[in-house]
């Protein structure tokens, strides 16, 4: 019971932060009165006329498409990849080095280097994505499969599991927590490649959007655009722990931890 | 893994050793100190051997050289008169640790089950095998549940059941009852001796790993002592006890009080 009370104390207190952080940044900006910084109420009511249209809808849409294709090649390659350099030390080996130059390159830097080779499209703005993507999902798939105990690997080998059955009987769901944090880190860094590729070039989306309303002048559009990337960022964490704790029911029992 | 055992050496039946082991040793690293040095000893069909010996002597070596797990440095390891040079069909292993070799992301059905792919069994007569191996373990309504939903004698007997689910030949354990408490590690024991008395006219063959001597007394056959570092065998003990085994019984009877001092009095001297 007590703990209880203290959890749902703590989430109360967690909601009047956030209250508070709106209510200070609402009584500034009207002691103020900056055309620049408008009250959060401003923002908010435009958003309410805004957001229902589609000049606001269609570009969500366009970030949504390219957010989903970059994370599914990026994630997909990391997935494959981590397998391998999981299961196989000599693989690890060769790649090791290689893959920890490139992680260490931050993403954006290579934004200028896509657009070179692929152009101002959509292609660089998916390359980038899943290049950024692919990263975390690689580490943390490695790491997953590395961690397989040995009396598993051994069970394996005593019943004459091939390296196909190994791979997707054994490795990927003993993985697969491993493989579910990076996907879920890997989401924030998908959306923040989204909206850099999209600062970028002719086109769409959520970043042009929000670039667009500012030379504009549209400065409560502006912020409306921003506050929803904050809001788009956690809905999708909040869908991935859902689907989380669905697929990994097993993975909570087994480690006796609670779901949140 | 093709060619997991070799061209016979030797043909049954005038030769009635299920496993045999010849000047078996094992050294890692070419360099490195021997952790198991000239083993030789038969297990018969049907027979209980228990392995005992001081921590360091090489006893989970020895199983792992037994199961094809790892290869001889030198000797041989002949499974029905085959040299093992990989894991053998015919052999399954219980470890220790049951919570790291159970999948915990597959019902206990579906670990019981996973022995049996390829096997050409239908899905129907899998599930109807490993249901079978379950109730054979003393488990009951618990096919849907996960691994970690039960206790670890419960956990236990589901690796078991996975051991047997394919009619093993030979069965190894790995100090398998080492993680349980005093009272579940007894029943796990009766388990096991129904395993070998009761397996449906075949005559199981186990090889029992275990630092525990009263354990491996009550359980065997024979019992085989490794001396410490580089484990050499040191003696071997038939224990003479009649079956069917009993707990309270066969453990005060007079002739499992002479067989344990006597081992007790063998690993103290090489100890020395």
């Amino acid at each position: 019971m007590a703990t209880l009370v203290s959890r749902v104390g703590r989430r109360l207190l967690g909601v009047l932060v956030f209250a508070a952080a709106l209510g200070i940044w609402e009584v500034w900006a009207r002691s103020e009165g900056l055309f620049l910084v408008p009250p959060v109420s401003a923002v908010a009511e435009r958003a309410w006329q805004v957001w229902p249209t589609a000049d606001f809808l269609l570009p969500v849409a366009a970030s949504l498409k390219r957010l989903a294709a970059g994370f599914a090649i990026g994630a997909g390659i990391g997935v494959t990849v981590g397998l391998v350099m999981g299961s196989s030390r000599r693989t690890r080996r060769t790649l090791e080095p290689l893959m920890e130059f490139s992680r260490a390159i931050p993403p954006v830097a290579i934004v200028p280097a896509a657009i070179v080779v692929l152009g101002l499209g959509d292609a660089m703005r998916i390359a980038v994505i899943a290049f950024a993507v692919c990263f975390p999902v690689l580490v943390n798939t490695i790491e997953g499969v590395r961690a397989v105990s040995p009396e598993a690997r051994d069970t394996a080998s005593l019943l004459h599991v091939g390296s196909m059955g190994r791979t997707f009987r054994i490795y990927l769901p003993a993985a697969l927590p491993s493989i579910v944090a990076g996907l879920r880190i890997a989401i924030s860094i998908g959306l923040l490649m989204v909206v850099i590729s999209e600062f970028l070039g002719e086109g769409d989306g959520l970043g042009r959007y929000i670039l667009f309303q500012q030379s504009q002048f549209n400065i409560p559009e502006m912020y409306g655009g921003i506050l929803f990337l904050g809001l788009l960022g956690y809905v999708l964490n909040s869908l991935f722990l859902v689907a989380e704790h669905r697929v990994l029911a097993w993975h909570y029992g087994a480690a006796g931890v609670q779901t949140p | 893994m093709p060619g997991t055992t070799g061209p016979p050496v030797s043909r049954r039946p005038d030769d009635l050793a299920v496993l045999r082991v010849t000047q078996l040793g094992k050294r890692y690293g070419s360099e490195g100190p021997a952790a198991l040095s000239g083993v030789s000893f038969d297990v018969a069909e049907g027979e209980l051997l228990a392995v005992v010996g001081p921590s360091g002597c090489g006893k989970t070596t020895l199983l792992r050289l037994l199961c094809g797990l790892t290869p001889p440095s030198d000797g041989a390891v002949l499974v029905n008169g085959r040299p093992v040079l990989g894991p053998p069909r015919e052999l399954a292993l219980v470890f220790q640790d049951y919570s790291r070799s159970l999948f915990p992301w597959l019902s206990v059905l579906r670990n019981v089950m996973f022995p049996l792919r390829g096997v050409g069994l239908s899905k129907a007569e899998r599930i109807v095998r490993a249901e079978a191996a379950l109730v054979e373990m003393g488990l009951h309504g618990v096919a849907r549940k996960y691994p970690w939903e039960l206790s670890g004698g419960m956990q236990q007997r589901v690796a078991l059941a996975r051991a047997i689910v394919s009619r093993p030949e030979i069965l190894l354990l790995d100090e398998p009852f080492a993680s349980v408490d005093a009272l579940t590690r007894a029943e796990l024991q009766d388990v096991l001796l129904r395993v070998q008395s009761e397996s449906g006219g075949r005559a199981v063959t186990i090889v029992h790993v275990t630092h525990d001597i009263d354990e491996a007394v009550y359980l065997a056959d024979r019992v085989l002592i490794l001396s410490p570092a580089p484990g050499r065998l040191v003696r071997s003990i038939e224990v003479g006890l009649a079956r069917p085994r009993a707990q309270t019984a066969t453990r005060s009877s007079a002739r499992f009080l002479a067989v344990r001092n006597e081992i007790h009095a063998v690993i103290a001297a090489g100890q020395e």
